[in-house]
Parts: structure tokens; C-alpha cells; sequence
């Protein structure tokens, strides 16, 4: 369990042994979830370096929804993929409430994704031989302090479709199967890359809805990727990168409901 | 060389699935290797053959007889149908080899001082050929010169006809009438103590009062010509000299041995490629469709460039064609390296002047024929459905896979079972052809783990049971002559005799219907002990007064069962013919048999205490002294000692088991990989979104090996007991075919067996595991899952 609270719990419980506090700085729950400096990616390609991440210094709070706005290559996936513990910075530090993720090896990682982060992406990525409901306790079953399947699905207000099989569900059922099965573990951190970008808009809403509720229900920093510029106004926070940097970043003094987002 | 840009396409593709190139690759090239090398060594031991006979003129018709003078052979040639008559003296001698302490039998064949032989020739492998004014010159066997380490210019005494005689060897030579170089009836070879000798024709008919006589005829007969009537017509002109009546080349001991032999490897180069290429096929077939699927766009873009359908279908059937050709290439190499390997092997058991390893070149066009259609069947449903579909479909997505709750959940066990359980038995459930040949060809895999194993399980149990149970005796000892029944006293009061059961044995025809068989009937004494006659179920059988026992294999050949009477045509003596009936079956292993009271076969042949010889069991103190005396008992011509005949046995079975089963162990290895390797890779690959999501949201990477492994751990564990039991079937199958009147095996299987099996397919399949578990590492989590479904 990674709230706010018992996050001392769930890190000593699973991480500590990994994670090591930065020497200036006591881990503590009045840190930001994330803090990033001089964050940078260079992936090699044959000859070619490419640079997706030119030295980012950001940070997350708790509780917050942040929109990451940019044209493709601007670097949003590769910030996501570090933050999910997904992918590993070049060079540059990055702590999870005061914990240096940047030199933690794979177990730790593992471990971080589990009790810590949801993931939901583009396509669904759903276990098509498992139902509505075994899609997620895949996830309880492996979590610290989950909710149960039921639960986390009637969040996404699925608690009808629940023993149907992805191949049975539309495209935004399932995208929101997704969303249970990463909040079921009560998550701190909720990242979602394009979760819309599969959907139409109709469909798109009924998931952002979902995101939107857990955020504000369950206090889980949610960072959303996206290409529609009209879902900023569903943010606390807006990120513009270009070129592997962070370009612009405005703060909304009122956040939309979905519903009311101008599409 | 220009290659066309589908071609370039074809040769990419094909280095990015390596792997399971190699693995399917191989398992079709295990079974082109055994079509190969069974069919080369068909070719190889029958092209042997049949020049040797050709060349040195093997006979076509055989016959022994007591004594018929010289004059008669000019009769026989005279028969219409025979082109050449070669007459001679044929006797079985005791030698005193100053290494062996038991007395070796010489089998001497007369050879003719005024002309060179017409049949039969010999071949003359060093030295030369007696001088014909030479009484105590031959030529020895090379078997037999090669197992005493003997050469021209050596010696050896020989006991012919009572007669103590020191004979010198002129020359090593061979004949294609002793191609199997073995006493009669006897399974295996025993080249220490038993050689043919070739003497000069007056050397031998001297010796054995023979002289313008002769006691032995080999017949050629003309092209175009039948036997049958030419040996009834023999029989008929030689019926008063004691004839034991022709027989043609097929049932001649050596050639028929040879037949067998070959009988069997023409089974197996069926039995063995059908089964590898199905495996193969299907491996094919999985490999194809998964490639299938992924480029699926691929086939969209080809066919709205404007290739047509039987462009893209045949690029695609390339795929399956290279794995044939590279099949074939390496089956020809590993059929020619085994084939290779056991002609050796038969060297053993088969002499022959040279006996070269052929390449059966024809059997590789088949091998890249057979295998092309077997991979074809595999491709061509999957080649299908790429080409019938419409470009504008292809280009979208595949539908979501469908799943079902497994059969096990639908019968409401669904609560025990985790998700990554559910997932693979849901995983096996959509795809059961998929899951059915993993299954068959780990099945197979632990089959051929099996078979060697049991293989040598049968011989253990042969020898125990052939050994111990049935034959209690140290020492069986035949007269050179039928005698009295002071020859069985005499033999009887040999230093060290603990006990001793006579023996009388009649060469006899029986008849059943139209099928007949020439054999020794042998009579044994009420309640003998030594020779036990044991039923299939090893229990002692007691000979009843009146009737017959014989093996269940002459039953069998003999077309006749238990309580049918038989026609016993006794071809020595007064030449009796009577009827008997069948009233007990035994379980032997080894030629076939017949056996009488001796008594009821002395009133047959209306004779008194006659005998042949004895079987014994001998004091272990008195070894020496009793095999001594043997050798000098001019009466005593072959003395058959059972430890010797266990050690020969063991031997050259036990080389040629050793060697078989490192080649199945092999093969099993090869495919129990490969078949797992190719499952897990294409697991791997079809479910690579499904495993990177379970990375992702926190499974450590063993939890996510263990699902994909899971399942297919699930498939192996199915797989063993049916390859166990595949195994025994497969092994029943082989044992039947080489269920023949020389040589048969019982079917026995140890738990030794079966576990070795099992051990040998889960390490390999574990190898397996290891190689995809780490290809798993490596999977690009966001990569895929990024990645249009």
C-alpha cells in the first residue's frame, strides 16, 4: 500500500532494502511522490543517439493530476517509463518520496511497479484468456493491500460486465478493465499513456471519468499523456515538452469535469 | 546473383526464427536420418549379399544325407532344372585349442582336389588353398582365425572320427554359405569355438570312410527353373542314402538369418520417418501459422502491391521448404555418420568378403520428398488462409482472441485454481492441436528413451530366464554319432558329473496343411531337469506320453494351435512318418523347437536306447579334468557350455544394444528440445503482450517464466505417461517385427526404464525452459506493449 501515511510501511516493507535515501534528504511522506534533476534518456540506435530526455527537472505531488502535453518524440513516454520504473535515466537523479530510484536493480523495480504504480496505455494490453474479473485479481493476487476485483471494477462502474471476456467487451470496457486492474492495488501513482487514443470520444469520456473519479476518490497522483490539448482543463497541472524538455508548465486554478471538457 | 526482393524477404526472415529453424529442422532431420540410414543399410547388406552370391555362387538348393556315392551326384545333376551339382563331405569335428579349455566344434567342408569348386566358392582371404596332395592342410574361417588369433602357418589338433590329427592352416578364407558363421539353430555367433575348416575332399572321405562318396549336396538350379520339383526328384533319387531331404536357399541358416536381419531394418525405415515427420509436420505447421499471423499485415501489403495469391502463397511455403532442405541435408549427413557407425555392428553377426557403408542416395531424394509433403500438409492450411483473405481485412487488426473458462472451471473446480492457472489451461484448451502434438512429440521423445532401454531389459530377462530357469545345465554334449546306451553311460561317468539327462534328437519335417518346417524333434526323459520346458506364463511343463511340444513360434509358422495333430516326417533312420498331437506350447527365444517323451520318440522310430548326447551339470572342482576328458573322447563332437554361450551373448548383443542406444538417446534428446524449444518459442511470441502486461504491473520476471513455463510444464507432465506408454508400444512393436524363427525377444520394460525416461525428456525439456527463460528477460516490456495488437 502506497498512500500517503503507510507509504513508510509499504517502502519499508518492500523497497528499503533496495531503495537508498539521498544523503541530504530524510525520506519522508512530505516529500513529493517524485522528484527528478538533470533527468536525461539517450537511446543508442545503430550509429545514431537519440536524445529523449535532455535534463528534466520536475517534480509530482501527491494527489495532483497532471496532464503531459507535447508533439510525438517529445520525450512524454520516455518521462512516464522512467517514473513507472519502467525504463532506467541515462543520467540524472530521480527519487520516489525521497528514495533514489535511478540505482535499483531489477527486483526493486519490480517491486515498485507492484506496490506502487498502475499503468494503463494506449491498447489495453488485457489477458484475453482471462475474464473482467481475473484480469484484476492477477493483480490483487500479488499486491500488498489491494481491494478486491469487484471493488476496483465497480470504481470503473463495470460491476455488471465483470465475468465477460476481453473478446466479449468494447474497446472502452476494456480500456477500463485496464484502470481497475492498476488501481486495485491502490496505487500512489496512476500513469496513463494515451489512454483515449484507441477510444472515440463518447467511449474516451466514460474512461477519462474513471481516471478522474479515482484521482479525486483515492488521491492517487495521475499523470495522463495525451495529444488532445482540450483534456488540460481536466488538470491540476499542465507539462509541455518539446525535445526532451519541459518547455512550458501552467497550474489551472479550477479543474473541468470531464463531462464539460470542450472536445 | 540476383535475388528477388520476396526471396531477400524470405532469407531475413528466416535468420530472425534461427532457432526454431534449427529445432524443427532437426527433429524432421532424426527421422530422414533413420529412413536414411535403415534404407543405406538395406542397400548396403543386400547389394553385399547378392554380389557375394552372385560372385562366389551361392546355392540355391541345400541337402544333407548319411552316405550316397558319387555316382548318384552325376543322377541329381541329370535332373532337368539343375545347372551345377556340388558334391562333398561335410562333418563336424571336436578341436583342442590349447586357449579355450572346452572343446570348440570345426565344421569341415570337403573341397575338390581335381577341379575348382562350382558352388559355394570360397573366398580366399590370405594364404592359400591345401595342396592337393596334402591330407592335413586347410583353410580356416576368418571369424573363427580372427577370435583364436590364428593365421597361415599355425596349427590345431582336430579329432576326426576318433582320430587325433594335427592340421595346418593354409589360408583364411570365407563363404557365402556361412555369411552368419554359426553352429545350426544357434542365434548368435560363437566364433571362438566354432570355425569351418576347408580340406581336401580324399582328407576328409578317408577320414570318415566316405571315400567315392559323398554326404552333402548343393545344388544350382537353372534360370528359369522351379525348385520344388528338382528336390522332390532329388529326395526321390536319394531317399535310400539316408537323405534328410533339400531345402532351398531360404531356409538355409546363414541366409535366412540375413533375411531376418534385413526383414527387420525394412520395418523400421518405415515405422520410424512416419512417425518423426508427423512430429516435424506439425512443428512446421505452428512455426508457419504464428509467422503467419504476425505479418499478416505484411500479406496485406503484398497483395495490394499486386503479388498474387500464388506468389504469397508459395513465399510462404518457402519457409517450409527450406526447413526440408536443411532437414534433409542434415539427415543425410547423421543417416550416413549412424549408418556408418552400425555397419561395424553387423560386422559382428555377418561376414562377408568386405562389407563397405553404401549411401542409399535414392532414399535421400525420398527423404526430401516424403519431408516436402509432410511440411506442406503443415504449411498448406495456414498458406490458405494467409492468401484467401481480402488485403482491405488483412491490413486491420486481428479480432480479439476468444476464450472460454476451461472444460475443469465449467465443471465448477474454477475456485481452487489461480489466474495463471486458469490462463494456461484456457491457453491449452483454444489451441488442442497445438497442445495435442506438443504432447505427441514429447511422447515420442520419451518413447525413444524407452525403446533401448527396454530393449535391454529384454535381454536381461532373456538371460535370466533362457539361462537359469530354462537351461539348468552346464554342458550340453553331443555324440558325433547316434549311439547305444553306453555312449549316455560313458558320458554319464566323465569325471566331476553331478548329473546327467539323455538326449535323442531326430531331424524331421513338420507338416501342418501346407506349411512345413525341418527341424530336430527332441526326446527328453519324464521329469527332465535340466532342459526345463517352460509355458508363457514360466511355468515347467512336463512332456506327456504321446504327442508334441514345440515352440509357440513353430505353432505359429506351422498355422497350427494347441490339440492340432501334425505330420512328423523323421528324415533319418527308417524315415517314419506320423502324426502328433500339438499338446503344449512353450515360450523360447531363441530358433525353433520341438520336443517328445523319449520314450514315445523312440517307439516312433521304432529303435531302442538310443541317444545323442547329454545334458549335464558338472562339479565347478572338476572343470578341467571333465572338459580334458571331453576333448579326448573321439565320440564327443560338440559340447556346447553354457557360460560361454552367455558370455558370447552377451558380448555382441550387449555392443550392439550399447550402440543403439546412445543413437535413440540422441534422437530423444534432439527432439524432447525441440519440441519444447519450438512450443515456448512460439508461446513466447503469441503471448509476449500478455507477459510483458504481468511484468508490468509488478510480477517479477520468475513469476512471469513461470506462467509461460507453467503451461507448458503442464503439457510435458501430460506428455510422459503417454510417452511412457507410447514407449511400451513402440517397443511391442519393434520386439514383433523382430519376433522371427531365429531370434526372438520377450517384452519386458523395467521401472529403470521408464524412469530414465522420464529424467532424460524432463532435463531436456528443462534445457529448453532455460533457453526461452532467458530470451523472457530480454522481452522490451514497452515495446510491446505499445505495439498494435
Amino acid at each position: 500500500m502506497c498512500r500517503e501515511g503507510a507509504l513508510h510501511t509499504a517502502i519499508l516493507r518492500h523497497v528499503t532494502d533496495a531503495l537508498n535515501p539521498l544523503p541530504d534528504s530524510p525520506a519522508l511522506p512530505s516529500h513529493p511522490v517524485f522528484t527528478a534533476r538533470g533527468l536525461s534518456k539517450v537511446y543508442h540506435t545503430g550509429e545514431l543517439d537519440v536524445v529523449a530526455l535532455n535534463g528534466v527537472d520536475i517534480e509530482f505531488n501527491s494527489g495532483e493530476l497532471v496532464v503531459l502535453l507535447g508533439p510525438s518524440g517529445s520525450g512524454k513516454s520516455t518521462l512516464l517509463n522512467i517514473l513507472g520504473g519502467l525504463d532506467v535515466p541515462s543520467s540524472g537523479q530521480l527519487s520516489y518520496r525521497g528514495w533514489d530510484l535511478t540505482n535499483v536493480d531489477e527486483h526493486t523495480l519490480t517491486l515498485f511497479r507492484r506496490n506502487c504504480v498502475g499503468f494503463v496505455f494506449q491498447f489495453y494490453n488485457l489477458i484475453p484468456s482471462l475474464t473482467a474479473r481475473e484480469n484484476v485479481a492477477l493483480i490483487t493476487s500479488i499486491a500488498r493491500d489491494p481491494m478486491t476485483p469487484e471493488e476496483a471494477l465497480d470504481m470503473v462502474n463495470l460491476g455488471n460486465r465483470m465475468d465477460h471476456f476481453p473478446s466479449q467487451l468494447s474497446g472502452g470496457e476494456q480500456q477500463r478493465v485496464a484502470i481497475a486492474r492498476a488501481i486495485a492495488k491502490r496505487p500512489e501513482v496512476l500513469l496513463c499513456d494515451e489512454p483515449t487514443g484507441a477510444l472515440d470520444i463518447t467511449t474516451g469520456i466514460t474512461v477519462l471519468e474513471a481516471v478522474e473519479r479515482i484521482n479525486r476518490e483515492l488521491g492517487t497522483l495521475t499523470v495522463i499523456i495525451t495529444h488532445n490539448a482540450s483534456m488540460a482543463q481536466m488538470a491540476d497541472r499542465v507539462l509541455n515538452l518539446s525535445d526532451g524538455q519541459v518547455v512550458k508548465s501552467r497550474r489551472n486554478e479550477t479543474r473541468l469535469p470531464v463531462r464539460q471538457l470542450d472536445w | 546473383m540476383l535475388i528477388l526482393p520476396l526471396d531477400r524477404k524470405l532469407l531475413r526472415d528466416l535468420s530472425h526464427m534461427k532457432g526454431q529453424m534449427v529445432a524443427v529442422s532437426l527433429v524432421m532431420a532424426c527421422g530422414l536420418a533413420m529412413m536414411i540410414m535403415t534404407r543405406s543399410l538395406i542397400l548396403t547388406l543386400e547389394g553385399t549379399r547378392d554380389a557375394y552370391y552372385e560372385r562366389n555362387r551361392m546355392a540355391d538348393v541345400f541337402d544333407s544325407l548319411k552316405r550316397a556315392p558319387m555316382s548318384m551326384a552325376e543322377r541329381v545333376a541329370a535332373i532337368p532344372g539343375v545347372a551345377a551339382v556340388e558334391a562333398r563331405v561335410v562333418v563336424d569335428v571336436t578341436l583342442d585349442l590349447p586357449a579355450v579349455p572346452e572343446p570348440a566344434t570345426g565344421h569341415i567342408v570337403s573341397l575338390p582336389e581335381d577341379r575348382p569348386q562350382v558352388l559355394n566358392q570360397l573366398f580366399l582371404r590370405s594364404g592359400r588353398l591345401p595342396r592337393v596332395d596334402q591330407r592335413r592342410e586347410a583353410v580356416v574361417s576368418e571369424a573363427f582365425a580372427n577370435a583364436n588369433k590364428l593365421q597361415a602357418g599355425d596349427s590345431i589338433v582336430a579329432v576326426l572320427n576318433g582320430r587325433r590329427d594335427t592340421l595346418f592352416i593354409t589360408g583364411i578364407g570365407l563363404s557365402p554359405e556361412f555369411v552368419f558363421e554359426a553352429r545350426a539353430g544357434e542365434t548368435l555367433p560363437d566364433n571362438k569355438r566354432f570355425g569351418v575348416f576347408w580340406m581336401n575332399y580324399r582328407a576328409v572321405a578317408t577320414a570318415y570312410n566316405l571315400d567315392g562318396a559323398f554326404n552333402d549336396l548343393c545344388l544350382d538350379i537353372s534360370p528359369g527353373a522351379e525348385a520344388a520339383p528338382v528336390i522332390a526328384e532329388m529326395d526321390r533319387l536319394l531317399a535310400n542314402y539316408g537323405n534328410i531331404g533339400g531345402y532351398t536357399r531360404r531356409d538355409h541358416a546363414s541366409a535366412q538369418r540375413l533375411n531376418d536381419e534385413l526383414n527387420v531394418l525394412r520395418a523400421l525405415s518405415v515405422a520410424y520417418p512416419i512417425v518423426f515427420l508427423s512430429v516435424a509436420a506439425f512443428m512446421v505447421n505452428a512455426v508457419l501459422a504464428r509467422l503467419i499471423r504476425l505479418q499478416r499485415e505484411q500479406i496485406a501489403q503484398m497483395k495490394a502491391l499486386g503479388f498474387s495469391s500464388w506468389q504469397v502463397g508459395l513465399h510462404y511455403l518457402k519457409f517450409g521448404l527450406v526447413i526440408v532442405v536443411i532437414g534433409t541435408l542434415i539427415g543425410a549427413l547423421g543417416g550416413r555418420f549412424m549408418g556408418g557407425s552400425l555397419v561395424h555392428m553387423y560386422t559382428m553377426f555377418f561376414r562377408f568378403p568386405s562389407l563397405v557403408f553404401h549411401m542409399d542416395y535414392s532414399a535421400m531424394g525420398l527423404a526430401l520428398l516424403v519431408s516436402a509433403v509432410a511440411a506442406s500438409l503443415g504449411v498448406a492450411s495456414v498458406v490458405w488462409q494467409a492468401v484467401k483473405l481480402p488485403p482491405a481485412e488483412a491490413m486491420r487488426p486481428e479480432p480479439p482472441t476468444d476464450y472460454k473458462p476451461s472444460v475443469l472451471e465449467r465443471m465448477g473446480l474454477a475456485k481452487h485454481f489461480t489466474p495463471t492457472f486458469r490462463m494456461a489451461m484456457r491457453n491449452i484448451e483454444r489451441r488442442p492441436w497445438q497442445s495435442l502434438f506438443t504432447i505427441a512429440g514429447l511422447s515420442l521423445a520419451t518413447g525413444l528413451m524407452v525403446l533401448p532401454g527396454a530393449m535391454s531389459d529384454s535381454i536381461d530377462y532373456l538371460l535370466t530366464y533362457q539361462w537359469n530357469m530354462a537351461q539348468r545345465q552346464d554342458v550340453v554334449a553331443f555324440l558325433t554319432e547316434p549311439g547305444s546306451g553306453s555312449g549316455f553311460h560313458d558320458l554319464q561317468h566323465l569325471p566331476g558329473v553331478i548329473s546327467a539327462e539323455p538326449v535323442r534328437s531326430v531331424q524331421a519335417r513338420l507338416r501342418n496343411g501346407p506349411h512345413s518346417r525341418r527341424l530336430s524333434v527332441t526326446g527328453m526323459p519324464p521329469g527332465a531337469n535340466l532342459n526345463r520346458l517352460l509355458d508363457g506364463n514360466g511355468r515347467q511343463m512336463d512332456l506327456p506320453e504321446g504327442g508334441i511340444v514345440m515352440s509357440a513360434k513353430l505353432a505359429e509358422v506351422l498355422g497350427a494351435k494347441l490339440g492340432d495333430e501334425v505330420v512328423v516326417e523323421v528324415l533319418e533312420g527308417e524315415r517314419p512318418t506320423r502324426t502328433a498331437v500339438i499338446r503344449g506350447l512353450i515360450e523360447d527365444f531363441a530358433g525353433i523347437a520341438a520336443y517328445m517323451d523319449l520314450a514315445t520318440l523312440r517307439r516312433f522310430m521304432r529303435e531302442g536306447e538310443t541317444i545323442n548326447g547329454a545334458y549335464m551339470t558338472i562339479d565347478a572342482k572338476y572343470w578341467d579334468a571333465f572338459m580334458r576328458k571331453v576333448k579326448d573322447t573321439p565320440r564327443a563332437a560338440i559340447v556346447l557350455v553354457k557360460k560361454d554361450q552367455l558370455a558370447a551373448f552377451r558380448k555382441t548383443t550387449g555392443e550392439s544394444i550399447g550402440i543403439i542406444r546412445t543413437l535413440y538417446f540422441v534422437l530423444a534428446v534432439i527432439v524432447a528440445f525441440g519440441v519444447v524449444y519450438n512450443s515456448a518459442r512460439i508461446a513466447l511470441s503469441e503471448r509476449s503482450r500478455d507477459l510483458a502486461t504481468l511484468r508490468v504491473v509488478g510480477f517479477s520476471q520468475k513469476e512471469v517464466a513461470s506462467v509461460l513455463l507453467g503451461e507448458l510444464g503442464m503439457l510435458v507432465l501430460a506428455a510422459l505417461p503417454m510417452g511412457l506408454l507410447f514407449g511400451r508400444g513402440i517397443t511391442t512393436f519393434i520386439i514383433t517385427s523382430l519376433s522371427t524363427e531365429t531370434v526372438r525377444m520377450p517384452l519386458v520394460v523395467s521401472l529403470f526404464t521408464y524412469t530414465t525416461a522420464v529424467i532424460v525428456v524432463l532435463t531436456a525439456a528443462a534445457c529448453s525452459f532455460w533457453v526461452v527463460g532467458r530470451m523472457l528477460d530480454k522481452l522490451d516490456l514497452v515495446g510491446v506493449l505499445k505495439a498494435r495488437e
